[in-house]
């Protein structure tokens, strides 16, 4: 028989084995976006939203809001930003106003890649050219302009790499910054 | 007691290693070269396995950057991150069901990257058995194509087209005079091979895995592209240059207006159509509608005033995929390919009119690195047309190669479209428009007003209106007429 405190002894070695294995596990446990997001510095950032002008041209909103250190992290803040439109409520957003960010991820050759969703956007935007131009291009010149790591931006809709976004543009392949665009 | 305690201890020990277990553990991989232990982890139903021991069974290698891990087989690239669903497979997005695994100084790739990896880079499928908990990695048995050679005379350039019934991979290697186009599918072909009459190409035959092109002298040079829809190998031979195959074709303007003897026939495009309306005016105008009646007039005009022959990529309210409108101006073999659009804008006073032409600010750095990818490779061994980004670029050079007459095309809408509307000059402009791409003569596309601009929108509804924009178009088709075959007679003077 094993008295009260051998018991005791032992429930205590039990727990402190299984905690120490649990305690392995979770250093073991994979890094995930939540995790990576809650190490990141969060903290107020000064950023630039690209949107066009009456000049027909793309020029930068001073914005401070709370990213993330890491560009890969905060791309999705920047894009949810940018997404909300001009800080006048009178100028429209650039997409259909029902146009959500499904995702947006950052791989390791720079390439930012913008999931967009919404009714408009997947039934198909009857855009013309030019604001399809700029929609595209404004979000091109945001995340290249903020984040350092981005050097292009592709673009899909609904998980899916599609041939449009508004008729015009192809999108199958990245997009890179356009300086022709901007307001001088 | 001790010995109890001790036991206990050991129990809760072998526990613990089992929770562990469930989280780390072991598959075969069952490959070609012999039977490997792959460490692999299960959660949620996702199975990850070691990327480093499965690199090495595919022969490559993995090198961790700081972005993330970069894998190298056989001269072909993929990329993945620590925290990121997407990878990049020879430039190919590819989306995991989870983001891959650091687990002490390892990476756990989910199944579905190394799935991916093995079909693009080394043609095998790799197939899991959860039972056995085998990974059966196996070649992938190629169907033999069938191929149809054509070879055209475009006076300096001869054009060797070689048409399969599938897509496949190629390189190409040379030993002086002879070109080999290897294949990774066998092709079978009614005509195995054929003298031609050119001046530039001697032979061709068709064998095996194998097209060989004899030219006729050692000095000629050749290069060569794929198409798609159907797949083709466009192989281009002319006189001089470096001797090195390369499927980035850089063709000299003076060979390319050698090959000019007029401007025949037009694709005129009415932008979008059925239920892609285009752009809505204020007061209800669609763009769909509009480009039509713009396009049946011009159609009209062009044949009248120019004796031209003109197709219309659509002539009702149908929708027509963008690539099928370029493609049809190939078929056609259109000298000219003009997209008609009205524009819109969340400006509300843009006005005006504005001219594009393929904007290639992007992919000329690519054109560049595939030129070097496909340099830096022996003639003999090196990959052709291999990753999405490089077959994107070689289509891109299809329109590439009209790009200065393009631009001279686009420009001459654009003066003609000024002095029609009379608003201010929005001018000539480059985007990378998809109904552009791919088109293999002159191409531009014309935004004839803003329809998003209610006085534009107005004026849609004149005939006088629409009869001035239809002669600014027709003026510019017979200007660039006139200009380039000029050109064409002149180069053609000149020869010795």
């Amino acid at each position: 028989m094993i008295s009260h405190r051998h018991r005791a002894a032992l429930g205590v070695v039990t727990l402190l084995v299984a905690g120490l294995a649990c305690q392995k596990q979770k250093e073991e446990a994979p890094v995930s976006p939540a995790l990576v997001a809650r190490e990141n510095k969060v903290a107020p950032r000064a950023v630039q939203l690209y949107y066009e002008t009456d000049d027909q041209l793309l020029a930068p909103e001073e914005r401070a809001i709370p990213l993330p250190e890491r560009d890969a992290v905060a791309l999705s803040g920047l894009m949810q930003a940018w997404l909300a439109g001009p800080a006048d409520p009178q100028r429209p957003r650039p997409f259909p106003s029902d146009t959500v960010l499904r995702g947006a991820y950052l791989l390791p050759n720079g390439d930012a890649v913008i999931d967009l969703g919404g009714a408009s956007l997947v039934a198909g935007w009857q855009a013309g050219s030019h604001e399809e131009i700029m929609a595209v291009y404004g979000v091109v010149q945001t995340l290249s302009a903020n984040l350092s790591e981005v050097r292009r931006v592709r673009f899909l809709v609904g998980g899916q790499v599609i041939e449009t976004l508004g008729g015009h543009l192809s999108i199958d392949r990245p997009f890179v910054p356009r300086t022709d665009l901007l307001k001088r | 007691m001790r010995k109890t305690i001790i036991g206990i201890a050991l129990l809760a020990l072998a526990v613990a290693g089992l929770v562990r277990a469930q989280i780390l553990g072991e598959v075969t991989l069952n490959a070609p070269t012999g039977q490997v232990t792959v460490r692999s982890i299960e959660q949620d139903g996702v199975l990850f396995v070691a990327a480093d021991t499965m690199i090495s069974a595919f022969g490559g290698q993995l090198v961790p950057d700081p972005q993330g891990y970069r894998v190298t087989i056989e001269n072909q690239q993929a990329v993945f991150g620590a925290d990121n669903r997407f990878a990049v497979v020879r430039d190919e997005l590819i989306e995991m069901p989870k983001p891959p695994l650091i687990v002490e100084g390892t990476a756990f790739v989910p199944l579905e990257f190394f799935q991916a990896l093995a079909k693009a880079v080394i043609d095998s499928d790799l197939a899991w058995d959860a039972k056995t908990r085998l990974l059966l990695l196996r070649s992938i048995p190629r169907e033999a194509l069938s191929a149809q050679v054509s070879v055209v005379d475009l006076q300096g350039l001869s054009k060797i087209v070689i048409q399969l019934s599938g897509r496949t991979e190629y390189t190409i290697s040379r030993r002086g005079a002879v070109y080999v186009i290897h294949t990774k599918n066998r092709l079978q072909s009614s005509v195995t091979e054929r003298t031609y009459e050119d001046p530039l190409v001697a032979h061709v035959a068709v064998q095996g895995q194998e097209v060989t092109i004899q030219l006729r002298s050692a000095d000629l040079t050749g290069s060569a592209y794929p198409l798609d829809d159907p797949f083709r190998i466009v192989f281009d031979v002319r006189a001089g240059g470096s001797g090195t195959a390369t499927g980035a074709s850089t063709a000299t303007p003076e060979t390319r207006e050698a090959r000019a003897t007029g401007v025949r026939t037009i694709v005129l495009d009415p932008g979008h159509g059925g239920k892609e309306t285009g752009a809505i005016g204020a007061g209800g105008l669609l763009e769909k509608d509009a480009t039509l009646q713009i396009c049946r007039k011009a159609a009209a005009e062009l044949q009248k005033r120019l004796g031209m022959r003109v197709f219309l990529t659509r002539n009702g309210d149908e929708q027509v995929p963008l690539d099928q409108r370029s493609a049809l101006a190939n078929q056609h073999k259109a000298d000219l390919f003009l997209s008609v659009h009205l524009n819109a804008s969340l400006v509300r006073g843009a006005k005006g009119s504005e001219t594009y032409f393929l904007s290639l600010e992007a992919s000329d750095d690519q054109a560049r690195k595939a030129a070097e990818a496909e340099n830096a490779v022996s003639a003999s061994s090196g990959p052709s047309a291999g990753s999405s980004d490089l077959r994107m670029i070689l289509w891109d050079l299809a329109q590439q190669e009209y790009l200065k007459e393009s631009s001279r095309f686009a420009e001459l809408i654009q003066e003609e479209m000024n002095s029609a509307s009379g608003v201010g000059n929005r001018g000539v402009k480059q985007a990378p428009f998809r109904v552009l791409v791919g088109a293999t003569m002159p191409a531009a596309l014309v935004e004839l007003a803003f329809i998003s601009n209610p006085d534009e929108e107005a004026k849609f509804s004149d005939d006088q209106y629409q009869a001035l924009l239809v002669k600014a178009l027709v003026d510019a088709v017979a200007r660039f007429k006139v200009e380039y075959e000029a050109k064409s007679v002149s180069l053609l003077g000149s020869e010795p």
